[in-house]
């Protein structure tokens, strides 16, 4: 039977996850290997697992509740090992790697925060600040224009909001990154021009969530800016 | 702005954090060479750079059609917009002609709806 993995941690961790069902269809009840002074937690590996909306809650909620109780360092999802044996077997084999890594994310969570322009507020802006742009867009309303000539013209727009959010991008990474000890940008995922998670001290999110605030405000007039957390601290347990 | 974090307590992920925070599940977290992972069908498409997307004759149509349309006699804008709710970006798309950047993100969130089944509201 193989091993489905959702994390490691310290031996000494509370382990608060007695009675957890983890992924798979029938949800297999969720165990704790212990080796070395680390301890895996893991579940039988279902046959056939796909990235499920129910697979992916089972992993995320007990990565969530196993960070209420300490330092976790989550897998990615989907990790399967062969069985408990080669899980030990990674434990015993890094096991200065992994503890330094809990030692390294000891009380710091992972925030993310994404920023996506409102199309017609962003575009109305830009029209509003290019005077060249804003007659082109005049002339094309009042004569019709012709297909080429309304897709010289998109394109100039898009070229014009590539900057834009370039320069959006980073008043708002301007206003986080000096309140997080790492960052690390994502991809553009949902069309945001921020995806970037952030390594913050306990003691700092309030601070990190007043400096979210301030980006807020800087772009307010075109664009949103969310913020997503406390996470374990997915971004920052591969090498850096 | 909103703050979107889990519901302490035991209750299991609210859509809207899971829905937003997604690619760092699936494409962060641990990697260890001598496990496997398991097939993740549809999943690249979460890395698809926007600006691809954006780069079509199709989308300069609709930014061109987007700008013809905009009253830029006045701000049209609805006040009080942001922070009010979570999904404040996600229902911004709903309810008027779809423009370029709600249309890309549409063909993704698509594809991520399969994969957590909605863009359901906090429970």
């Amino acid at each position: 039977m193989s091993t489905y993995v959702y994390g490691f941690t310290h031996a000494a961790h509370p382990l608060n996850v007695d009675g957890a069902r983890g992924v798979g269809a029938a949800g297999s009840p969720v165990r704790v290997l212990r080796q070395e002074g680390l301890a895996a937690v893991v579940s039988d590996a279902p046959e056939g697992l796909r990235a499920k909306r129910r697979d992916v809650e089972a992993h995320t909620w007990i990565l969530e509740r196993l960070s209420e109780g300490g330092t976790v360092l989550p897998m990615r999802f989907g990790t399967v090992a062969p069985n408990d044996s080669a899980v030990c077997a990674e434990l015993t084999l890094h096991a200065r790697h992994y503890a330094g890594l809990l030692t390294k994310l000891a009380g710091k969570v992972e925030l993310n925060v994404k920023a996506v322009h409102r199309e017609d507020d962003v575009l109305r802006d830009l029209l509003q600040q290019d005077r060249a742009l804003r007659e082109w867009n005049e002339a094309l309303r009042s004569g019709g224009g012709s297909r080429e000539a309304q897709i010289e013209f998109g394109e100039e727009v898009a070229a014009a909001l590539d900057d834009r959010r370039a320069a959006d991008g980073e008043r708002v990474l301007a206003e986080l990154r000096t309140h997080a000890e790492h960052t690390v940008i994502g991809p553009p995922v949902n069309g945001c021009f921020v995806n970037a998670s952030f390594l913050v001290p306990d003691d700092e999110r309030q601070a990190f969530a007043a400096a979210v605030a301030r980006a807020q405000d800087a772009v307010a007039t075109v664009a949103d800016v969310d913020l997503y957390g406390p996470l374990p601290p997915y971004s920052f347990v591969t090498e850096s | 702005m909103s703050v979107v974090t889990q519901p302490s307590g035991g209750g299991r992920p609210s859509g809207n954090l899971l829905y937003n925070v997604i690619e760092l599940i699936l494409d962060r977290g641990l990697v260890i060479d001598v496990f496997v992972r398991v097939a993740l069908v549809g999943i690249e498409v979460l890395t698809i750079d926007a600006r691809v997307v954006v780069a079509s004759v199709d989308t300069y149509l609709r930014f061109a059609e987007a700008c013809n349309r905009l009253d830029l006699t006045g701000d049209a804008r609805p006040v009080g917009l942001p922070g009010l709710v979570g999904s404040v970006t996600e229902g911004a798309a709903e309810g008027k002609v779809k423009g370029a950047i709600e249309g890309a993100r549409d063909a993704i969130t698509d594809t991520i709806k399969d994969i957590v089944g909605g863009d359901r509201r906090p429970r």
